[in-house]
C-alpha cells in the first residue's frame, strides 16, 4: 500500500533521505525510528507529496505521490505530533469539514459515533477544540482517519507529550485500524510504543534504513539496545 | 468543495471576536457617514430651491429699466446636487455651488462649502465612499492576512492539503468565503445607503439606479481586488506576520500615499494658472482681443463700418433699430470667443489632470476607483463642468434676448428706453439637464478599465499564488 523505491530528496546537497526503499503492506504497522534529522518527517512529507522527491519515487496504493499527489492524498489519513485542528470550531465540525474536504461527507450522528469510537465522549466533541488537550487532538485524528476510510495512515510523533493513559488508548486504535487493514507508517521515537504495536521496525540513520526488524525479531531483541548500537555505529 | 471551504471561512470569521468588532465598527461609520451626508444634500437642496426662488422674485421685481441694465443687474444660478452625493461628496465642497450672471463677463462657480465648515462639517465630510475606499481594504486585510500564511504557521494546512484537497481549490475557496463576508457585511450598509437614497426627493431622476449600479459594481470590484490579491500574498509568504507587514504596506500606499503623490506630480507635470493670473489674462484678452493685436474698440469700429456699409447709411442713428443694442450683441460675441479660449483650456488642462489621475490609478487602484466613484455619484469634475457650461450659456442666452429687446425695441438714439416685467418674465428659469447615465459611463470608462485590469492582475496573482503554495514545516 506504501512502497518507498529509491527515494532520495537532498537539501542543499545533504542526502535527507536517501535511496530509501521500503514497504507496508495492508495491516501492518512499519515504526520508523531515528534520531532527529534521521529524515523521518521528510519520508512522511514525501508520501504526502508535500515535498518533491529529487530521485525515487514515493508510491500510495500503486499511485506515484510525485505524479499526482492530490490522488495519492486521497487515500491517505495523517495525524502529525501535534493535530492542528480550527480552535473556533467543535470537534464534530472540524471532523465535518475535513471530512468533507477528504470527500467522504457524513451526517452529524455518524461524525458523533466516529469521535466516540475513536474515544471522545459526546459533550467533549461538541466543545470548541480551542479547549481540548493534545490527546483529545489525537482522538479527532483517528476519527478522521476512520470518517475518511483511509487505506493508508502516516503518522509523525503521534504520541510525543501524550500521557501514559491517552498513550496506551491511542496505541489501541492502531492496532484496531491495522486490524481493519489499514496500512500505517509511523515515525516515532517511542521504542515502547513501536515495540508494542508495530509490525516491523526500520532504524534510519542519515536518511537510509540501517535496520528492518520484523515483529519476531523485536520479540526476541533489546531494542533500546540495539537502537542504541546503530546510532553509535 | 469550493462552497465547503467558503462556508468555513464564513463561519470562522463570524466566530472571531476582533472581526466583529471591526465589522461593527466599519458599520457604524458607514451608517453614520451615510446619516450624515444625507443631512447634508437635504439642507443643500433646501438652500438651493429657497435660493432659486429667492433669485427668480428679485429678477421679477427688479423694476422698469434698461434691458442692458438688467444684464448689469443679473442674476445667480444655483448647482443642483447629485441625490448620489450623500454617498460620494466628490469635489462638491471643494467648487462653488453658484454662478453669478451679468452681461460681458462669464464668472466661475463661488461659494465653497468647504470654507464655511466646521469641525463638525469635517467630520461629515468622512463619507461612506471614504469608508469604503479606505477602511473595507483594512479589514480585507485583516481577514486575509492569515487566509493561507496562518494556517501554514498554526500546522492546519498540512491537515487540510493531507485529505487530497487541491492547494487551487484551498485558495479560491478561501478567496470566496473571505468575499462573502465582506459581502454580507456590506449587505446592511448597502440597504441603509439604498433607503436613504430612496428617500431623496430625486430619487427617481432617470439614470439614478443605473448609476448606483455602476458605483456597487466598482467598488465589488475594488474590495474583490484587495480580497484577491491579499489572499495571495497570504498563500506566497512563510508567516502571517510577513503577509501581514506586506499587506499593511500596500494599504498604505495606495490609501495615502498615492492619492498625494499622484495630485502633486500631475499638478507638477500639468499645472493650471494661478486664478489672480487667469483672471488678468482673460480681462487683458477681452479689451485686446485673443491676438493681441485686435483690441476691442478697433474691432467694434470695423463692425460699426461694415454694417452702416451693408445698410448703405453713413451714420449709426439712420439705422434702422437700436445700433447700441447690436453692439452689444457683437462685445458678447467677442467676449464670448475669449471666455471659450480661456475657460477652454482651463477645464481641458483639469480635464487633462483628471485623465492623468485615473491612468496614475494602475499604480494605485484606489486613485481609479476615487474618480470611477465621484463620475457615477456625480460628482466629479466632469458634471461640475457641465453645470458651468450650461450656466455659461444661459448667461449668454440670457444677455441676447436683452440685447435684442433694447436692438429692437428702442428707437435708434434712445437712451431712455426702459424694459418691465414682461420681459423679465420671457427669461426662462436655468434648468440644468443632468448627464444620462451613458455621459458618466463614458467619463469613467478609463478608470473601469484600470479597475478591470487591477481585478485581472490579481486574480493571475491568486492562480499563481495556488499553484506554488507549500505547506512549510518540511
Amino acid at each position: 500500500m506504501l512502497q518507498a523505491k529509491k527515494l532520495t530528496k537532498r537539501f542543499q546537497d545533504r542526502a535527507v533521505v536517501d535511496n530509501l526503499d521500503l514497504s507496508v503492506e495492508p495491516g501492518e504497522i512499519f515504526a520508523l525510528l531515528g534520531p532527529n534529522g534521521a529524515g523521518k518527517t521528510t519520508t512522511i512529507s514525501l508520501f504526502l507529496g508535500f515535498l518533491a522527491p529529487d530521485s525515487g519515487d514515493a508510491l500510495v496504493g500503486g499511485t506515484s505521490v510525485a505524479s499526482d499527489p492530490v490522488a495519492a492524498r486521497r487515500q491517505l489519513a495523517y495525524i502529525p505530533e501535534m493535530v492542528s485542528l480550527y480552535p473556533r470550531f467543535s470537534g464534530v465540525e472540524n471532523l465535518d469539514y475535513f471530512s468533507r474536504l477528504g470527500g467522504r461527507p457524513h451526517t452529524r450522528a455518524e461524525l458523533l459515533a466516529l469521535l466516540e469510537r475513536a474515544g471522545l465522549a459526546r459533550d467533549a466533541a461538541e466543545r470548541r477544540v480551542g479547549t481540548y488537550s493534545k490527546g483529545m487532538r489525537q482522538k479527532v485524528g483517528i476519527a478522521l482517519a476512520l470518517a475518511t476510510e483511509a487505506k493508508g495512515l502516516l503518522l509523525d510523533e503521534p504520541t510525543s507529550g501524550l500521557d501514559p493513559a491517552a498513550s496506551h488508548e491511542f496505541s489501541r486504535m492502531l492496532r484496531r485500524l491495522a486490524k481493519d487493514g489499514v496500512a500505517i507508517l509511523m515515525a516515532t521515537h517511542d521504542l515502547f510504543r513501536a515495540r508494542e504495536d508495530a509490525s516491523r521496525i526500520g532504524i534510519l540513520l542519515n536518511g537510509r534504513l540501517a535496520t528492518q526488524l520484523t515483529r519476531d525479531e523485536i520479540k526476541n531483541k533489546d531494542l533500546e539496545k540495539l537502537y542504541l548500537e546503530r546510532l553509535r555505529a | 468543495m469550493i462552497f465547503t471551504i467558503a462556508r468555513k471561512e464564513f463561519v470562522d470569521a463570524w466566530r472571531d471576536g476582533r472581526f466583529r468588532v471591526g465589522a461593527v465598527l466599519v458599520l457604524v461609520l458607514l451608517a453614520v457617514s451615510g446619516l450624515l451626508a444625507r443631512q447634508q444634500v437635504e439642507r443643500a437642496r433646501a438652500e438651493r430651491e429657497a435660493a432659486t426662488a429667492l433669485e427668480r422674485r428679485n429678477w421679477l421685481e427688479q423694476g422698469d429699466k434698461n434691458s442692458h441694465s438688467a444684464g448689469h443687474y443679473g442674476l445667480n444660478v444655483f448647482k443642483p446636487t447629485s441625490p448620489l452625493a450623500l454617498f460620494d461628496r466628490g469635489i462638491e465642497p471643494f467648487v462653488g455651488t453658484t454662478v453669478f450672471l451679468e452681461a460681458h463677463r462669464q464668472n466661475q462657480t463661488a461659494f465653497l462649502p468647504a470654507q464655511d465648515a466646521t469641525s463638525m462639517r469635517r467630520f461629515g465630510e468622512l463619507s461612506a465612499a471614504v469608508a469604503l475606499q479606505m477602511l473595507m481594504p483594512l479589514l480585507v486585510v485583516l481577514l486575509a492576512f492569515g487566509a493561507l500564511a496562518g494556517e501554514r504557521e498554526r500546522g492546519t494546512l498540512r491537515q487540510v492539503l493531507s485529505t487530497g484537497l487541491s492547494p487551487r481549490s484551498l485558495v479560491f475557496g478561501k478567496t470566496l468565503g473571505i468575499a462573502l463576508t465582506i459581502a454580507i457585511l456590506l449587505l446592511p450598509a448597502g440597504a441603509l445607503l439604498g433607503g436613504l437614497l430612496l428617500q431623496v426627493p430625486s430619487a427617481d431622476a432617470p439614470g439614478l439606479w443605473a448609476r448606483a449600479g455602476w458605483l456597487a459594481a466598482c467598488y465589488a470590484t475594488y474590495l474583490a481586488i484587495f480580497v484577491a490579491g491579499s489572499v495571495a500574498v497570504s498563500a506566497s509568504t512563510r508567516s502571517a506576520r510577513t503577509a501581514l507587514t506586506i499587506l499593511l504596506s500596500v494599504w498604505a500606499v495606495n490609501c495615502i500615499v498615492a492619492p498625494r503623490l499622484a495630485s502633486d506630480v500631475v499638478h507638477h507635470f500639468l499645472p493650471t494658472p494661478k486664478l489672480a493670473e487667469f483672471e488678468a489674462k482673460l480681462a487683458q484678452d477681452v479689451q485686446k482681443g485673443l491676438d493681441g493685436h485686435d483690441s476691442r474698440s478697433k474691432s467694434l469700429e470695423d463692425f460699426t463700418r461694415r454694417t452702416l456699409q451693408e445698410h448703405g447709411k453713413s451714420r449709426v442713428e439712420e439705422l434702422p433699430f437700436n445700433f447700441q443694442g447690436l453692439v452689444m450683441l457683437e462685445s458678447e460675441r467677442l467676449a464670448a470667443q475669449v471666455f471659450d479660449h480661456h475657460f477652454g483650456r482651463l477645464w481641458d488642462r483639469l480635464q487633462a489632470q483628471d485623465g492623468a489621475v485615473a491612468w496614475a490609478g494602475l499604480a494605485a487602484p484606489l486613485l481609479a476607483l476615487r474618480s470611477a466613484s465621484m463620475a457615477f455619484a456625480g460628482t466629479d469634475f466632469e458634471h461640475h463642468r457641465h453645470f458651468a457650461r450650461a450656466a455659461e450659456n444661459h448667461r449668454r442666452d440670457f444677455v441676447r434676448v436683452l440685447n435684442e429687446d433694447l436692438m429692437n425695441n428702442a428707437r435708434p438714439g434712445d437712451h431712455n428706453y426702459v424694459a418691465g416685467r414682461a420681459l423679465w418674465e420671457k427669461l426662462p428659469e436655468f434648468r440644468l439637464e443632468p448627464i444620462p447615465p451613458a455621459g458618466a459611463w463614458r467619463a469613467a470608462r478609463t478608470e473601469v478599465l484600470v479597475l478591470g485590469a487591477w481585478l485581472l492582475a490579481s486574480l493571475g496573482f491568486l492562480a499563481f499564488s495556488a499553484g506554488r503554495i507549500r505547506v512549510g514545516g518540511e
